[in-house]
Order: C-alpha cells, then sequence, then structure tokens
C-alpha cells in the first residue's frame, strides 16, 4: 500500500514539473490533449466500468458542457469557470432524463439507445440556427473570441501551462473520486450490479437508483471536460455530440482497461498521440488514416485482451512483487 | 393532394428497401444476437462493387447484383468465421458488448481504407432508367424505385422460404429460438451463425445493388442506413421478418413525408425518438413474439 502511494506521489510531482522541463508548446499542447481525453475516459468510466453499463452517449455531456459554458460566456460573460459548474449540473439533470428511460434496457441495447440519445443531440444542434436570442449557428459551430493575456475569470490563458495544470488538477480530482467510489459501499453495489444485475437486485440492491446515480456523477465530469475543451480549442460545433466521439471515448478507456482506474489514462496515452500524429502529419490528404489505426487497435484489443492493456500489467507487477518479497 | 399521395408512395418504395435492408440485419441480430455495427460497412462495400463493375465493365446493376449478393456472402461467412467467432468460442456465452466494439472497429477500418481508396466524392451513376418516371392513374412513380421494391419483395418471400422449408432455414431458426436446445439437437450452431451471416451478406448485397441506379455511393453511406436499420429490427420485432420489411414501409414513409412537410434533419431525430419510445415501452416490436 505504502508503495502505491509513493508511486503515485512521484508521479504526480513529476507531472507537476513536466512544463518547466518541457517547454516546447507543441508538445505541451499534444499533453494536454492527452489528459484531457484521459479525462474524459476517466469520466466515462465511472458509468461505463464501476456500473458496467457500456453507455455510447457519453459525448451528449461534453456537447452539453462546452455548448452551456460558451453560450453563458459569450452572450452573459459568465466566467466559464463558472459556467463548468453550471453545464456539469445541466448535463447530470440531462443524464436522469437519458438515464431513466435507458437504464431499462440491457446491453446492446442500452448501447444502441444511449447512441440514439447522441445522435439526438447532434442533430437539434446542427439544425438550431437561433433561441431566443442566443446564435447557436447550427453546422457552422460558435467560434470563442480569444481575449488575451493570461486571466482566470476569462478561462483563457497566452501560456498553455495554465491549462496544463488546470486539467492535470482535474484527472487527480477524478482520479481520487473514482477510487473513493470504487471502496465505498455504493462502489461495491455498482460492482455487483456490473457483475450480475439479476442477482444484486435479488439481494434488494435497487440497481436503477445507483445507476442513474453514477452516470449523473459521469456525466457532471464530462461536461466540465466539454467547458475545458470549448475554452482551450476556442472552438465548438455540433460533432462535439457524435455518436463517433463517444466510440472515441470509450475506445480510450476500455483500451486501457474498463473500471481500472489508470485505464483511461493509459488508453489515451496510447491512442491521443496516434490521433495527434496523423493529424498534424497526414492531415488533410489522407484523413481517414487516424480511424484505420483506431479501429485496428479496437478490433486487436476486443480479440486478444478484451479486459485491456492494465488488468494482465497488472497480474504481472503482482507477481514480481509476490516474488521479491 | 397528389404531393401527399406522391411523397406517401415514395415514402413506401424507398421504405421497402429499407426494410430489406434491415431484414438482412435481423437476420444476424435475431440469430446470432450479434450487433453487427459494421453492416453499414459491408453495404458500402457492395455498393461500390456495383459502382465500379458498372462503370468500368458497363453491366447493369440488376445483374451484378448476383455478383454483389454472391460476394458478400464470402465476406459475411469469413467476417464471422475470422473475427466474432472466435470471441464467442471464448466467452462461451453471447457477449454483445464486446462484439459491439469488434464490429464498430471493423466499421472504422473499412470505410477509411474506402475513404483512401475512392475519396469523399459522392459519385451517382447513369443508367438508362435513371430518372425515368411511370405515370400511373396521374401519379408519377419513379422505374428505379419501383423495380428495387418489387424485387426486394420477391426476395424477402423467397428468403421466409428458405427459412420455413429448408433444412439449414429450419436450423437457422432453430437456433435462433434456442442456441442450447439446438445444439443438443446435433446442429453445429457456429456453422449456423457463419451461414446466417453469409445469407444476411446475400441481402445486404442485393439491397446494395438496387440502391445504386437512385442514390449516391459514398464511403460513409452506409452509416444512413445502419443506425435506421436498428431502429427499423427493433421496431418491427427481433427476429420477425415480416415484422422488420412493414417497419421499414413505415419509417420510409415517417423520412419521406416528414422531409417534405416538416424538416428532414427534424425527422431524422423524430425516428430515433420513436426506437427509444419502441425499446421503453414495447421491446418486441410490432410483430416480435413475447419471450423470456
Amino acid at each position: 500500500m505504502s508503495w502505491n502511494r509513493t508511486l503515485f506521489a512521484l508521479a504526480v510531482l513529476a507531472a507537476v514539473l513536466f512544463p518547466l522541463v518541457v517547454r516546447d508548446p507543441y508538445f505541451l499542447h499534444a499533453t494536454i490533449t492527452v489528459l484531457l481525453f484521459a479525462f474524459l475516459g476517466s469520466s466515462w468510466n465511472i458509468i461505463g466500468g464501476l456500473a458496467g453499463q457500456h453507455s455510447f452517449g457519453h459525448s451528449a455531456f461534453l456537447g452539453i458542457g462546452a455548448y452551456v459554458s460558451t453560450i453563458l460566456f459569450i452572450y452573459w460573460n459568465v466566467p466559464p469557470f463558472l459556467g463548468m459548474i453550471i453545464g456539469g449540473i445541466i448535463a447530470a439533470i440531462a443524464s436522469i432524463g437519458i438515464g431513466y428511460p435507458c437504464f431499462k434496457l440491457r446491453g446492446p441495447y442500452f448501447a444502441l439507445s444511449t447512441l440514439a440519445f447522441t445522435e439526438i443531440f447532434r442533430i437539434i444542434a446542427t439544425t438550431t440556427e437561433q433561441v431566443g436570442p442566443v446564435d447557436i449557428k447550427g453546422a457552422a459551430g460558435i467560434l470563442i473570441s480569444f481575449r488575451p493575456g493570461n486571466s482566470f475569470v476569462n478561462f483563457q490563458f497566452a501560456e498553455k501551462a495554465y491549462y496544463y495544470y488546470i486539467i492535470l488538477a482535474m484527472l487527480i480530482l477524478i482520479l481520487f473520486i473514482h477510487n473513493w467510489i470504487e471502496k465505498s459501499r455504493w462502489g461495491l453495489y455498482l460492482a455487483a450490479i456490473r457483475d450480475n444485475e439479476d442477482a444484486a437486485r435479488s439481494i434488494g440492491i435497487n440497481a436503477r437508483r445507483f445507476k442513474i446515480l453514477a452516470l449523473m456523477i459521469s456525466a457532471f465530469f464530462g461536461a466540465m471536460a466539454g467547458t475545458f475543451y470549448a475554452q482551450f480549442f476556442l472552438y465548438i460545433e455540433p460533432t462535439l455530440f457524435s455518436s463517433a466521439l463517444s466510440i472515441e471515448i470509450l475506445l480510450i478507456a476500455i483500451v486501457g482497461g474498463a473500471g481500472t482506474l489508470m485505464g483511461p489514462f493509459l488508453g489515451s496515452l496510447i491512442l491521443t498521440p496516434i490521433s495527434e500524429l496523423t493529424r498534424t502529419y497526414l492531415g488533410g490528404t489522407y484523413a481517414g488514416v487516424q480511424l484505420i489505426i483506431y479501429g485496428g487497435v479496437l478490433v486487436a484489443i476486443m480479440m486478444f485482451a478484451p479486459q485491456g492493456i492494465i488488468p494482465p500489467l497488472a497480474k504481472r507487477y503482482r507477481m514480481l512483487f509476490e516474488r521479491r518479497a | 393532394m397528389i404531393g401527399f399521395i406522391e411523397a406517401t408512395i415514395s415514402g413506401i418504395l424507398m421504405g421497402g428497401l429499407y426494410g430489406f435492408i434491415a431484414v438482412s440485419l435481423s437476420l444476424i441480430f435475431g440469430v446470432a444476437k450479434i450487433v453487427n455495427f459494421a453492416h453499414g460497412a459491408l453495404f458500402m462495400v457492395a455498393m461500390f462493387l456495383v459502382y465500379w463493375i458498372l462503370v468500368l465493365l458497363k453491366v447493369d446493376p440488376y445483374l451484378s447484383s448476383l455478383i454483389a449478393a454472391g460476394f458478400l456472402f464470402f465476406f459475411g461467412y469469413f467476417f464471422q468465421r475470422l473475427f466474432i467467432e472466435p470471441i464467442l468460442r471464448r466467452e462461451k456465452e453471447t457477449a454483445p458488448l464486446t462484439v459491439i466494439l469488434l464490429t464498430s472497429g471493423l466499421m472504422m477500418i473499412i470505410e477509411n481504407v474506402a475513404l483512401l481508396l475512392f475519396g469523399a466524392d459522392y459519385r451517382t451513376v447513369k443508367t438508362g432508367y435513371t430518372g425515368k418516371v411511370w405515370e400511373i392513374a396521374g401519379l408519377f412513380i419513379a422505374q428505379p424505385r419501383m423495380i428495387g421494391f418489387v424485387l426486394s419483395f420477391i426476395l424477402i418471400l423467397l428468403l421466409g422460404l428458405y427459412l420455413r422449408k429448408t433444412n439449414l432455414g429450419r436450423a437457422i431458426r432453430a437456433t435462433s429460438q434456442d442456441r442450447e436446445a439446438a445444439r443438443l439437437m446435433g446442429i453445429d450452431d457456429y456453422r449456423v451463425y457463419k451461414i446466417t451471416f453469409g445469407v444476411g451478406g446475400i441481402m445486404l448485397g442485393f439491397a446494395a445493388a438496387f440502391l445504386v441506379p437512385f442514390y449516391f455511393v459514398h464511403p460513409a453511406v452506409g452509416e444512413l442506413f445502419v443506425l435506421k436499420s436498428f431502429v427499423i429490427v427493433v421496431l418491427g420485432g427481433l427476429g420477425s421478418i415480416t415484422g422488420a420489411f412493414l417497419a421499414g414501409i413505415i419509417v420510409g414513409i415517417i423520412e419521406s413525408l416528414g422531409a417534405q412537410f416538416i424538416n428532414s434533419a427534424l425527422v431524422e431525430s423524430l425516428i430515433f425518438i420513436i426506437f427509444i419510445g419502441c425499446l421503453v415501452v414495447k421491446p418486441t416490436g410490432l410483430l416480435g413474439k413475447q419471450r423470456e
């Protein structure tokens, strides 16, 4: 146990010192993207991993967070940090509406119905030009104008290191919450539901209520990632709601190991650089290469290590220590 | 009024093709309980096959539909054999989630390879009957749509006959009803799955060929159909061929009337809303049997 803690403290220390050593803005930008997708994967992991409900609609929450905070910021000058919380709450409320019908279903039906929900959001965002005084701009998306300087009020920074520390703090926060849920009584309920829902219900666990609670937390953090996305890239569009993005998010968690604490981080560490590199070096001419690689990784993982990368690694790691001891 | 009737007819004709595609999906989904996200990608492959045969060899799509159907039989058969069967064997039970992810990975690969090879152009073909209409009682009916509808209907009847009258068809139905019991009766369930996938491929190949004369061909064209097909399968009732065909027609009518009188994008979301509503309220669909 103390070994793990030391390791964790060392990792955090290294992560904190990282921007002081690495000065290259492109590299830092890529690292921030890795952490953002690790955070997204971790937020999916609460409903998809801990509760075992493989939602295909996580991008709905990402989109809600991005649109809510951006619209509040542009039209009413609400600081995005506050918008992040508001977006999170709205996403959590929306998740009740999504979870209530979808949790009646299981397995593939659950996956398909969550996918249908996020597609509905995408279609609405694509076709809506204006709501009252607010210009949503439909398919064109919304550009956020850059306000110079480093400002926490505007959530805009000329130096990328600020973004880095914010997303790092968010990631550490969600890892703590994941760890706390997993060890709590409620986390055990979720594990029971994941492993055998009928058995869990038969001993009196209110499966649907606990699943909706997990989905609400998952949605809240997914929406926070949306606000970060908007403020970091300064551009949002309806494809944020797309099911393709949902699949990318769950892919990151599953490749690393759904339900494991560090799975999404590892998954993002492997997959996000692939997409960043192909986007930079192959760009427009070979637009699909990134997705071919993604698809290949997904197929390989499903065929040879369906639990993801972490569980087999953890086994080795444990064996290593047992032998030493 | 004429506009209304014509939109309805055009919806029915397009819906028949939707239903036909959904029947092929329903066969795979209903028998092997496999959620095949790559269905649309297979469909796209068949459309490109027919397209290139037409462009390069000048063979009529209705003739090359036989080639597409044959090709997709083997494609489907080996798709199941190489990718899905190892997972089913390993996990010992129907493992829908692993398979969903696997097939969505395969979809990404197939679609983007097609994108690399053929580019993102929307391709259309010119045949002798593209844009031609029949005038029946003052109504104009597009010829390729009508031909596609009639041929789909005939093929669905043949499929029904095949499933009811042949030994292999009976084995397919038995496996879909109770896999374990079918196994005990000496049916090789994995072989049945492969054949089912192949037969689904045949239907898909025909459907693709019927669509080419009046639709565009594009690497992502399958995505337009695959989600709709799942909606139709669920709406019609899992495993019910008649149900899938009827639900296809219903979706076609909603879409066609909606595009004319409301807004085609919003109708798309209406279809998803119907889908969720149907799953929650009546998961057995229009004609599905209660099963537990």
